[in-house]
């Protein structure tokens, strides 16, 4: 027994999982936001992401250029969908209150995992860069893999990025004026519906963020949104809604959840930690 | 402006359609089903059987999500559990589906008794995605558990009695209409009504919350078990991917927002809309859930009280309810 968990719970487990947490972070961080500011629960945020993971592929295969490049095609064009989707479609649903704009996140879940797998067939795809194998030795017998390194620069970059935008832009402070006081808000001149817009355009660039990250490390299908959307919403939970550095904490979490469970119980360990949390402290380790 | 509407509604009286004709309506309805049951052919049958099952499913998620403000999105952790009881008792011990039948849906009540300890500490989207969850997290546990044959499933032996089971649903489904029925027009669902309006001010008026919403989560987790087990002995197969698929709940999902959430009968229009569209794009595979999801966002878009609602609205009448259950 003593072996066993000796063999789960190793220095090299830990580093992993650690690294594994930014990447966490940033598929929770766009979930996070749209909770906090325009007060919805985005079922369709585990398909943006897939969607992201399939744009970074292709561009990078019909481009040959390194995958992370890619970014500055997807994340423009990601923000414009998400500020089309939240303009066009779900401003207006929202007007009838929040059950009915769940459920049309839910539908828009469906409609895109099905559209991904009729223009990209069920294949299994991953993007395998040429550092994907390389390691970085460290005394005592440890490694850091390059990939996992890579993955986390970027996701802590993304994040300050985030958290230097809502707080030092105009915008930025627009957005978080809307998250503590609509009506206060509205009547400081912020329009309310720009702010929702630009919050989703935002969300989406994260998606695609987490999109190129998701497939950089694991194989992927259309229809793997949904375990992606439960993971991000397991790092809102355990953070506490619309708190970035909640964000950083639940990826954490879940990173070295994921590892110490392993290959077969990683997802299982995951989903356990998430629903004890979920009945210990609903409103997250963050929350305001 | 708002109190001129409510001036206006309060003239058109609402008739409600109950009582006696609609219960010999009903009986005349259930006939005609027996003998279709009986005399169609096996395409007939499968089809009815998929009507009855999804019928009582979708009343059952009504009663959550549009009675008591449960949105559950897990409905298929009873449905997957049920028919891996049925393949256990079956395969495994050797018993006949009847038995297996019955042990799935015990364990379905049970299961529902036991999550809602858990579940009841949560409102709203925690509520929905929790359930989620849970079916997510025995999808992956009966994946890598080796009793229930891992990822490859397992298959029912023997060749089921089609008729008999098609018969079976069809009875649960009128017992699952029945009693939500009853329920609804006991002091419970005077109770449920008024806590899914407000739930604060229903309980300080004395309603024990607690009790009234485990009373119908525990009957929607049998009802979805029963009709999960059956569904298995129908179809023979079952995969921890198909068994606890969300797909299970977005056909609950979409019947019940199609044929107007929070009416009684507004899942039974649901529920035929959904299986002949269902039957009708399996022409077009691959695009089924795209028209799905599409046809539910314009639904909630411009038809937001579904079919029925929509209709009851216009027309000022209601089906099998009273006017204290619908949702202002």
């Amino acid at each position: 027994m003593l072996e066993v968990l000796q063999n789960i719970f190793t220095a090299q487990n830990a580093i992993s999982g650690i690294l594994l947490g930014g990447l966490f972070a940033v598929l929770g961080v766009g979930m996070t936001i749209i909770f906090g500011i325009v007060k919805l629960t985005n079922l369709a945020h585990g398909e943006f992401v897939i969607l992201g993971a399939f744009c970074s592929t292709l561009i990078s295969q019909a481009l040959d250029i390194d995958p992370i490049l890619t970014l500055i095609i997807t994340i423009p064009l990601m923000f414009i969908i998400g500020m089309v989707l939240q303009s066009v479609l779900i401003n207006r649903v929202m007007l009838q209150g929040s059950e009915p704009a769940l459920l049309v996140t839910f539908g828009l879940s469906i409609i895109l995992q099905d559209a991904m797998l009729l223009l990209f067939s069920a294949d299994a795809r991953k993007m395998n860069p040429s550092y994907a194998q390389s390691n970085i030795s460290l005394p005592g017998g440890l490694y850091i893999p390059v990939l996992d390194l890579i993955l986390l620069i970027i996701s802590l970059v993304t994040i300050l990025v985030l958290t230097l935008f809502l707080r030092r832009t105009y915008m930025g402070r627009a957005i978080r004026a809307t998250s503590d006081d609509i009506v206060a808000a509205s009547l400081m001149g912020v329009s309310i519906k720009k702010a929702y817009a630009v919050a989703m355009g935002i969300a989406m660039a994260t998606a695609a963020v987490a999109g190129l990250c998701v497939g950089m490390r694991w194989t992927f299908y259309p229809s793997s949104g949904g375990e992606y959307l439960l993971r991000a919403f397991g790092v809102v939970v355990i953070g506490g809604m619309g708190s970035i550095p909640g964000a950083l904490v639940g990826g954490l979490v879940f990173g070295l959840a994921q590892v110490f469970g392993g290959a077969s119980y990683g997802l299982l360990a995951s989903y356990v930690v998430l629903i004890i949390m979920l009945a210990v402290r609903p409103q997250g380790l963050f929350s305001k | 402006m708002k109190k001129a509407e409510n001036l206006s509604t309060r003239q058109q009286p609402i008739r409600v359609l109950g009582g006696l004709p609609m219960l010999i309506i009903g009986i005349i309805l259930v006939a005609v089903l027996v003998v279709l049951v009986f005399v169609g052919s096996s395409n007939t049958r499968r089809i009815l059987t998929n009507v009855f099952l999804y019928c009582t499913m979708a009343c059952m998620w009504n009663l959550l999500s549009g009675f008591t403000g449960m949105t559950s999105l897990g409905q298929q952790t009873f449905v997957g559990v049920a028919g891996y009881s049925m393949a256990v008792m079956v395969t495994t011990y050797g018993m006949s589906y009847i038995v297996g039948w019955i042990v799935g849906g015990a364990i379905g009540a049970v299961l529902a008794l036991v999550l809602s300890l858990i579940l009841f500490r949560m409102r709203g989207m925690y509520f929905a995605i929790a359930t989620w969850v849970i079916a997510e997290a025995l999808k992956t546990w009966f994946t890598s558990w080796g009793f229930v044959g891992k990822g490859g499933g397992m298959t029912v032996a023997g060749r089921p009695d089609r008729t008999m089971v098609c018969l079976l649903a069809l009875i649960l489904c009128v017992v699952a209409i029945v009693l939500i029925y009853f329920l609804l027009n006991s002091k419970i669902g005077l109770g449920l009504t008024a806590m899914r309006d407000d739930a604060d001010a229903a309980s300080s008026v004395g309603v024990n919350i607690f009790r009234s919403k485990l009373i119908c989560f525990v009957i929607a987790g049998l009802f979805c078990a029963l009709a999960g087990g059956l569904y298995y002995r129908y179809n023979g197969t079952i995969l921890p991917g198909s068994g606890f698929d969300i797909e299970w709940t977005v056909s609950l999902v979409f019947i019940v927002i199609i044929g107007g959430i929070g009416t009684m009968a507004g899942p039974i229009v649901g529920t035929v809309v959904y299986i002949a569209l269902d039957e009708f794009l399996a022409k077009y595979s691959g695009w089924s859930n795209i028209i799905l999801g599409l046809i539910a966002i314009l639904v909630i878009l411009f038809l937001p009280d579904g079919i029925l609602g929509t209709l009851q609205k216009k027309l000022h009448f209601e089906i099998l309810s009273q006017r204290r259950f619908s949702k202002e």
